[in-house]
């Protein structure tokens, strides 16, 4: 019963890193590929390290860190890479409509030119 | 058109090349006898839990050795390489800072990778992993501080210490196990110790400790190294 729990958690898991990939695939821009590629894959991680959790008890501790790792640095690191792309101006798909970063970075420009 | 031909003609070239390699070969169902040898006495003989390591690092040492150098070599080119270029251009333009996400990300981070780094190369005999990979955590950790403070300084002095010291030891050790023991890195200079645990398999944790420290100053100084050329470049 808890073998059969513990397969399911992590084929959940495995969707969502597959639906990770295929995001990566699909989207129209690099910030959205950015985005679902984190998101996505960040949940399907973690569901397969819990679904490992649960069928090898022993490991518990182990895998517990290897999720707040993952909580750690996956959101991080896009974060950081999406905040570099838009630095060199890295082109958005046409159906972006609201860009807060430019906005903010527009509004401490001018703050400073007072 | 012509270029898409001549790639498409390089990949059919190297298809035929190694499709020979691949249709006919046939997995060996038996150990070569060093390859039998070493697993047959490996770990009674060096006391390594991860027969790899004792390969690695004592049967093959001197080739370890080697490998050592040629990552120091390389090291050294860089720095050469992108030294001169960095005191040709010396005007800077201040770096965008990261942002705070970033930054109080790597502050909590840091340390963890360096723990995680310097926890791969004590456990080399025991578990997978070992000196290099170890190196190249602590170095993924130096990358971090770089890419969350751009402008942090540091020591090339400690780094280049360290990285000599580690060195240097190294081949110590090395010349240690000719006198003491059979031969040249033998790791035999130390009491084996009970299989398995954390202080066993004689000298490797050493070698490996001191294997994983230069490693982590050499990559450690390469990134540095990009880094200054980056805002000289600018």
């Amino acid at each position: 019963m808890l073998d059969l729990l513990g397969s399911l958690i992590v084929l959940i898991g495995s969707f969502f890193l597959f639906s990770a990939g295929l995001g990566v695939l699909r989207m129209p821009d690099s910030y959205n590929r950015i985005q679902t590629g984190t998101k996505a894959s960040t949940l399907g991680a973690i569901l397969v390290l819990v679904g490992l959790a649960v069928l090898h008890p022993a490991w518990t501790w182990k895998l517990l860190m290897l999720i707040f790792f993952v909580l750690l640095t996956n959101p991080v690191s896009s974060h950081a890479l999406a905040r570099a792309a838009h630095s060199i101006h890295v082109g958005e798909a046409a159906s972006t409509v609201i860009d807060r970063l430019e906005e903010s970075e527009a509004r401490d420009l001018s703050q400073e030119q007072k | 058109m012509i270029k898409r031909l001549i790639v498409l003609l390089t990949l059919v070239l190297l298809a035929v090349v190694f499709s020979d390699l691949l249709l006919n070969y046939i997995e060996s169902p038996v150990l070569s006898p060093l390859g039998s040898y070493y697993a047959a006495n490996g770990p009674a003989e060096l006391g390594a839990a991860n027969l790899v390591t004792s390969v690695i690092v004592t049967y093959r040492g001197l080739d370890t050795l080697g490998e050592v150098t040629v990552l120091f070599i390389s090291a050294a080119g860089v720095g050469l390489l992108l030294g001169r270029r960095e005191a040709a251009t010396d005007v800077a333009e201040p770096r965008k800072p990261a942002s705070e996400i970033v930054q109080s990300a790597a502050q909590l981070l840091m340390p963890l990778v360096f723990l995680f780094g310097v926890y791969v190369f004590i456990n080399g005999h025991l578990t997978p992993g070992g000196g290099f990979q170890g190196g190249a955590i602590i170095a993924s950790g130096i990358l971090l501080l770089l890419l969350a403070q751009p402008s942090a300084s540091i020591s090339r002095r400690l780094i280049g210490i360290t990285e000599s010291l580690s060195g240097f030891s190294y081949v110590v050790v090395g010349v240690l196990g000719v006198i003491l023991a059979g031969g040249f890195l033998d790791n035999r200079i130390m009491a084996l110790g009970e299989f398995g645990s954390l202080f066993s398999a004689g000298a490797i944790p050493i070698i490996y400790i001191l294997i994983g420290l230069k490693v982590g100053a050499e990559l450690g100084s390469v990134l540095d190294r990009f880094r200054s050329a980056g805002t000289g470049d600018q």
